[in-house]
């Protein structure tokens, strides 16, 4: 195998999965330890406690041995070895503090030092720099090199310290690099990226990112956490507060489903910066840029500070008083006269678990009624709250770090780096080290293509036929367990396309491609399918989902191995707790223990009924707490008429959104780091945050809104914080999935394609890769990385209509227009468009239908 | 004395391969074939105990012998050509004039070995000595010794040659792996041995052009013979690059053990111009220097290391009475810091700083306990580097301080050079 | 395009002859830098699209190795050994000499862009000191009339070609 470096891959040995270590023991500074064969002098030494200084070394790269910090003396050796490159051997016997050692150790420093500017004062990274502690401890106080310091400048070096901007958040200052290959390891390595190198050689050897370009990758803030030293210095942080002063806060990442694990530095009035916090179940201690700076939209000055009323047609400021005694009047107004069931709530995947919990019951057990949800991105939900093989899928036992014992792993429907930032890295770990064979099927090209050993890209809207295709080839060829012939026969009759050929035909993917993923899937011994986003926008997911749940039976794959992955930071865990209409039998029971009274009997309302339903005047009342359909719903006109249709819409939120606009009344919303609580991951995982900094006066909770809601109109909810904790946690933790039937089988039949002959071009919108949601258009270091919103279009196409990048063009469906900016994107070949919808100025939903995503004609614009 | 490598050396079209044919080539390879067992040219080489002629003088068939046979990987060869430590124009001699000479070794060790791709990677300066070696490798697959089933043996072979683009580390094996893969000819750290996991992650034996020229001989004439010439430890004959100031320079090969002595004035004609003889480096720039009264130093590894320095890769470079040790020593020393990798902390900062050291002493400025301070930079640096460039670097820095360090002295107190050189250009 | 379609059909020949693609990064390089004269990030672009390999490990090797220059040079790149074996025969003057005779100092290229003068490292051609090498070429055994006359054959060659 060659990865897209061209350099070898490993072959993957599955025979030693599983298999007991064997031990070896070995003796560091006269005390015996007995480790796993493999580990290394390093990890030996560091297990008893003995602190072996390192530069080059990380815990999750490959050890080069450059630094030679951590030089030991072994007996019988020769010279002195690397303890983070010498594996322990049985007998061994180390020393680690020789005065050899130690004269080697302040050698090193001493040459570190030779070209190192002598100015820590001024250095951000002083304080936490490796170097620093070092010199100290070694105590090197006299300097015996008596020549010019080399000074690392070129014609784009701006600054009097010698720094310059490599990336959009990244300084670099070359005078003070040691030369330990962290940050390239680290983007090439772990991240596959390859916009940062090392140039010329020798004592003149430079980073750089790539001549003429920029570090911009998605991971690129870990290689400022991992420089030991203040080369490498992020703009989000330096010179704004010194890292002694700020306290640290325990979080999570705000946005995506992974649950990425970040420390919060801060001094209560301002966030400051995030960096990892280690999790090796999740994230191994690397994030991506969203969760390292999506932080900032809490300290945006364009909060919202006081609730405020519409009055006359505007929305004017107001007292929370006067707010919540209006909110409790209108609801009670509309309960009274029409019922509970017009009154609907919605929230936002990102809220806390326990804000999701609370919702729920406030509009479940308070208000009596089913209408609510938290699936309110880019998936229009119809007339169905999901089928039972996609929810089956969507609750699956998954785990991120399992990843690393597959040997198949099939992406279905998803820009993996964007929407799942930290399985992203998990996958290209398996590749890398344990061999694991990567398949991918898309709708367009995506950057997991350069680990894909097949990136097969099918026709817009042929998910459904792809699946049935891979059925086809499963069953054609035998390839099923499980079985038997005749039931075989019996689910090849629940296919449409009817045949692989026709299939193949359909989604435009050679019949060979297809058979060989259902090969290889066959012959695995722990193969994975996961869906991500592309699948789960595509208008007939229920079709294909049901197409996966057939393909798992077919194949005996576990029930923690095919799974849709979620979207949102809390999206499992609003549907742990039960913010949507229909429940399971079991969360329904768990619910009424707990409440100790029946739930309301009505059958409730998904997103689309809720807003169907206002459309036609069936729901009057409805409370949007933390989310912004307006911006991210498909079909941006059907969500403005039904949310203009509402007899009394109430808001909550950090920022006046497209959404709030629309509102009777606006409530200031806290963030997530203004309060403690949980989040349930995209595993079903459940991890508490802190809280970090006190909200402005003005702003209150999601919780504290909801009680006060509920106060006012004599609902109380009589929970307090602690109790609402350990509530919640309860119901999460009493969730029961329902698991796969293996027996069951249903019908995987591709819907007709919509027509679309004066639209040629299919439209896919969805985050940026250095956006999320609504809320990072207040996170200026996001900004810098994508400043505005733009048509991503292949150079083919580009080529074909004549267009150049920037130049100005006219996007148009059957339901809106836009003009944009064009940019050439990396990875699409086809006729295939994207537009991020992250942008509150662009109203991109405008473009996609709710039956089956966008299909445009675009046109270049003129005058430029 | 009889030659292995220049034997045919003043024959103009020796290059070619029915010149080659003619005087005898390609008969080994054939015997080999037919019969030896991969086995037994691994044993026969041990016998001939013949050894690396790159510089470390490590056993041929022992390395080859590391390989493991049974991983289900692919297994290389490496010929190294990179001839870049200063002094060294030895295998060019052999690449350009007798490139055949080189297949066929390349042929037995592959064979040998069980590897079915070879590459020679030659400096990429040498761009002649290059292109003669592609033309005898296309020679040779146009008379089908090269390819698919070999003499109709069934064993398939591709030679590839790749040239470098400047970099004396990338003769280091571990560098050299490095360059062949495409990255950055940096050296990296063992083990893994390359035997083990060398190019692609695949076993890998590296062995230089001379070595795996010798090889040929072995088979064609016996252990015997072989070990008939040079000593009981250090067999075989090898090419000494003579070099500086005698005054007949060149690549001779002689038997390992001659005399240096008769390499220098027998067939070197002597110090030039009847110059007075001041030192001698025997191996290749990083080897020790030898003093005049150990001219007569038998050249074989052990008698070399006896008397303090290393036989090296054979490069007698021959300093006569104008010389300033100091100007010599900063020449060489110019050389290491221009050529350190960087991958490491103790090479990469420290023969930059030992180069500012000793350059300050030799322009005039050099500071009282300068001599300790470099000296203990070579201390920091000894032993302490992922590949031996550090301390290549290093030897020669502790030996011209050992054996001059009054010229050293006495150039700090006076600023000026003890010995002014000035060698004339005519 | 900067390369022509022959550099890029060498390069694509030599690179399916290795294990690895990216193991034709220094073929690549040297062919690219016989037909240009020289490298840069616009060749390394188009390299790294030949080979597709990323253009930063294209830039990485390339600055690694000294052999290429990485900017514009005369049409005659004269490498001047200033090594041990060389300079026991006379480097040092050598070099002086040839700065007045070529009118230009270490580094520079003459008015006429015909000659750039450098001093590099041992070249291999010890034996033969002082030696240089000039574009592909060793120049061995130099002596004040050779270099004369290698100069002016130079000379009369550019002439030639250029007429
Ligand atoms: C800095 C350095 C440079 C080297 N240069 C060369 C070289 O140019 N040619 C060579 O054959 N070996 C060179 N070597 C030795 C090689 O690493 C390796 O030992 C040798 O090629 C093995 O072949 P042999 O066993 O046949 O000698 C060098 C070693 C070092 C440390
Ligand atoms: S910039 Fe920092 S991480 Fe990168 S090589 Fe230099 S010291 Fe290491
Ligand atoms: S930490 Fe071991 S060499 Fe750098």
């Amino acid at each position: 195998m060659q990865g897209r470096n061209g350099l070898p891959v490993c072959v993957k040995n599955m025979s030693d999965n599983g298999k007991e270590k064997e031990q070896v023991t070995l003796t560091i500074d006269g005390k015996e330890i007995s480790v796993d064969k493999g580990t290394t002098v390093l990890d030996a030494a560091t297990l008893m406690g003995i602190h072996i200084p390192t530069f080059c070394w990380h815990p999750k790269l490959d050890s080069i041995g450059a630094c030679r910090m951590c030089l030991v003396d072994v007996e019988k050796f020769p010279k002195p070895a690397v303890a983070c490159a010498t594996e322990a051997m049985p007998g061994m016997i180390v020393r680690t503090d020789t005065d050899e050692i130690v004269k080697a150790r302040r050698g090193v420093l001493e040459f570190m030092l030779l070209n190192h500017p002598l100015d820590c004062p001024t250095c951000d990274k002083g304080g936490e720099c490796d170097l620093q502690d070092n010199v100290f401890h070694y105590g090197i106080d006299k300097s015996r090199q008596a020549f010019t310091r080399r000074r690392v400048i070129d014609d784009q070096t701006t600054d009097a310290f010698d720094d310059k901007r490599i990336g959009p958040e990244i300084i670099r200052n070359m005078n003070r690099c040691v030369t330990c290959y962290k940050c390239i390891r680290f983007n090439k390595e772990i991240a596959g990226e390859y916009d940062l190198g090392a140039y010329e050689r020798g004592n003149h050897t430079v980073i750089d990112a790539a001549p003429g370009e920029q570090i911009d990758n998605f991971y690129s803030g870990n290689v400022v956490e991992i420089c030991p030293v203040g080369a490498l210095t992020n703009t989000d942080w330096r010179y704004k507060i010194r890292n002694w002063k700020a306290k640290q806060t325990l979080s999570l990442c705000s946005h995506d489903a992974d649950g990425q694990n970040i420390m919060l530095w801060h001094d209560q009035r301002q966030l400051w910066r995030a960096t990892s916090r280690r999790n090796d179940d999740i994230d191994d201690g690397w994030i991506c840029n969203i969760a390292r700076y999506g932080y900032q939209y809490i300290n945006s000055p364009d909060r919202l500070k006081t609730p405020l009323i519409k009055k006359e047609g505007k929305q004017v400021p107001a007292s929370w008083d006067e707010a919540i005694s209006l909110i409790s009047k209108r609801f009670k107004e509309i309960k009274d006269s029409k019922g509970s069931v017009c009154l609907a709530g919605l929230i936002g995947g990102n809220q806390s678990v326990e804000t999701a919990y609370l919702f729920n019951k406030f509009f479940r057990n308070k208000l009596h009624t089913n209408n609510l949800d938290y699936r309110l991105e880019y998936i229009d939900l119809k007339g169905s709250d999901e089928t039972e093989a996609y929810n089956c899928l969507y609750r699956a036992p998954f785990t991120i770090a399992d990843l690393e014992q597959a040997d198949v792993v099939f992406v279905f429907g998803s820009n993996f780096i964007k929407d799942h930032p930290a399985i992203n890295l998990r996958l290209r770990k398996a590749y890398r080290k344990f061999g694991t064979k990567v398949y991918t099927a898309n709708p367009v090209e995506t950057k997991s293509a350069d680990i894909s050993l097949d990136e097969m890209i099918y026709s817009p809207d042929t998910e459904t036929a792809f699946i049935a295709g891979l059925i086809h080839a499963i069953i054609d060829n035998k390839y099923y367990k499980n079985i038997d012939e005749t039931k075989a026969a019996e689910v090849k009759t629940m296919l449409a396309p009817a045949t692989l050929d026709e299939a193949a035909r359909l989604c435009g993917i050679e019949q060979e491609r297809i058979v060989n993923l259902a090969k290889v899937l066959s012959e695995a011994n722990n193969p994975y399918i996961l869906a991500g986003d592309y699948f789960v926008a595509s208008a007939k997911r229920h079709r294909t989902a049901n197409g996966m749940y057939d393909l798992a039976n077919l194949l005996g794959i576990k029930d923690s191995n095919a799974i849709i992955l979620a979207s949102q930071a809390n999206s499992m865990g609003a549907d742990r707790v039960g913010v949507r209409p229909r429940l399971t039998e079991n969360l329904k029971k768990t619910l009424i223990d707990k409440w100790g009274e029946e739930l309301p009997e009505s059958p409730g309302s998904n997103t689309s009924q809720i807003l169907n339903n206002s459309l036609d005047e069936e729901i009057d009342g409805l409370f949007i707490l933390g989310a912004n359909p307006a911006m991210r719903y498909p079909d941006g006109p059907f969500v403005n008429s039904a949310l203009d249709k509402l007899d009394f819409l109430v808001v909550a939120d950090l920022f006046e959104t497209a959404t709030s606009a629309k509102a009777d009344v606006v409530l200031p919303l806290a963030g997530w780091a203004e309060q403690s609580g949980a989040y349930v991951n995209v595993e079903g995982r459940y991890q508490k945050f802190e809280k970090a900094q006190d909200a402005d006066k003005g702003i209150k909770s999601g919780i504290e809104i909801i009680h006060s809601i509920a106060r006012a109109m004599d609902l109380s909810l009589n929970l307090d914080n602690a109790a609402l904790m350990h509530e919640t946690k309860d119901i999460v933790d009493a969730f029961e999935r329902e698991a796969r039937d293996e027996a069951k089988f249903f019908e995987v039949k591709q819907a007709q394609i919509p027509e679309h002959d004066n639209y040629p071009y299919r439209l896919l919108v969805g985050n940026d890769i250095h956006h999320f949601g609504y809320v990072t258009e207040h996170c200026p270091s996001l900004m810098r990385f994508t400043p505005e919103p733009y048509l991503e279009i292949s150079p083919n196409l580009a080529e074909k209509l004549g267009i150049d990048e920037e130049t100005l063009v006219r996007i148009e469906s059957t339901t809106g227009k836009l003009v944009l900016k064009a940019r050439f994107s990396e990875y699409f070949e086809g006729d295939v468009l994207f537009i991020p919808n992250n942008f509150s100025a662009t109203e991109v939903t405008g473009l996609v239908s709710r039956e089956g995503g966008g299909w445009v004609k675009i046109e270049k614009l003129d005058d430029k | 004395m009889e030659q292995v490598f220049l034997k045919y050396i003043d024959d103009p079209n020796q290059h070619k391969i029915d010149t080659y044919i003619e005087h005898g080539g390609y008969q080994a390879i054939q015997k080999v074939f037919k019969e030896y067992q991969p086995t037994e040219v691994i044993d026969t080489v041990k016998a001939s105990g013949v050894r690396g002629r790159g510089g470390a003088g490590f056993p041929a068939g022992l390395k080859w012998s590391f390989v493991p046979q049974n991983t289900g990987k692919p297994i290389y060869l490496a010929c190294n050509g990179d001839e870049s430590e200063p002094g060294t124009c030895k295998d060019r001699v052999i690449m350009e004039n007798n490139p055949h000479l080189i297949i066929e070794g390349i042929m037995i060790c592959c064979y040998a070995i069980n590897a079915h791709h070879a590459f020679i990677y030659i400096r990429g300066e040498f761009a002649h000595p290059a292109a003669r070696v592609e033309a005898a490798i296309n020679e040779a697959y146009a008379k089908g010794y090269l390819g698919k089933n070999i003499f109709g043996t069934g064993f398939d072979l591709d030679i590839i040659v790749h040239t470098g683009g400047g970099a004396y580390i990338c003769g280091e094996e571990t560098s050299l792996l490095s360059s062949i893969e495409g990255s950055r000819g940096n050296a990296r750290i063992r083990p893994p041995f390359p035997a083990v996991e060398g190019l692609y992650k695949c076993p890998t034996v590296i062995n230089n052009v001379e070595t795996l020229s010798s090889l040929p001989s072995i088979f064609n004439n016996g252990v015997e013979w072989y070990r008939s010439h040079g000593t009981e430890k250090s067999p075989g004959t090898k090419i000494f690059s003579l070099s500086g100031n005698v005054n007949k320079p060149g690549n001779y090969e002689v038997d390992l053990g001659t005399p240096l002595s008769y390499v220098i004035n027998d067939l070197g004609g002597g110090i030039q111009n009847g110059h007075k003889l001041k030192a001698i480096i025997p191996g290749g720039s990083s080897t020790p220097l030898l003093m005049p009264d150990q001219i007569d130093t038998p050249l074989d590894y052990e008698a070399v290391a006896e008397a303090g320095s290393m036989l090296g890769s054979g490069a007698i470079i021959v300093i006569d009475e104008r010389s300033c040790m100091v100007w010599v020593l900063m020449k060489l020393i110019n050389f290491y810091a221009h050529e350190s990798c960087g991958r490491c902390t103790p090479c990469r900062e420290g023969t930059a700083w030992l180069k500012q050291l000793i350059n300050r002493i030799e322009n005039g400025d050099g500071q009282p306990g300068d001599i300790e301070l470099i000296l203990d930079v070579c201390d920091n640096i000894m032993g302490r580097t992922i590949c031996p460039l550090g301390d290549a670097a290093v030897m020669p820095v502790r030996s011209f301080i050992q054996h001059f360090r009054d010229e050293f002295e006495y150039h700090i107190e006076h600023k000026k050079c003890k010995v002014e050189t000035d060698y004339p250009f005519v | 395009m900067i390369l022509k379609e022959s550099t890029i059909k060498e390069i694509k020949t030599r690179m399916e002859r290795y294990p690895s693609r990216r193991s034709a990064i220094l073929p690549a390089l040297t062919a690219a830098y016989r037909q240009v004269g020289h490298l840069d990030n616009a060749v390394y672009k188009e390299i790294s699209r030949v080979i597709e390999i990323p253009y930063v490990e294209i830039a990485e090797a390339a600055t690694f190795y000294t052999m290429f220059p990485k900017h514009e040079v005369g049409k005659y790149l004269i490498q001047v050994c200033h090594n041990i074996s060389c300079s026991l025969r006379g480097a040092d003057n050598m070099l002086i000499y040839m700065q007045e005779k070529l009118g230009i100092k270490m580094g520079e290229t003459t008015d006429d862009n015909l000659f750039t003068l450098i001093s590099v490292e041992c070249l291999g051609g010890c034996s033969a000191a002082p030696m240089m090498q000039i574009n592909q070429d060793y120049y061995e055994d130099l002596s004040r009339e050779k270099i004369d006359t290698i100069f002016a054959d130079l000379r009369a060659k550019a002439e030639e070609e250029g007429k």
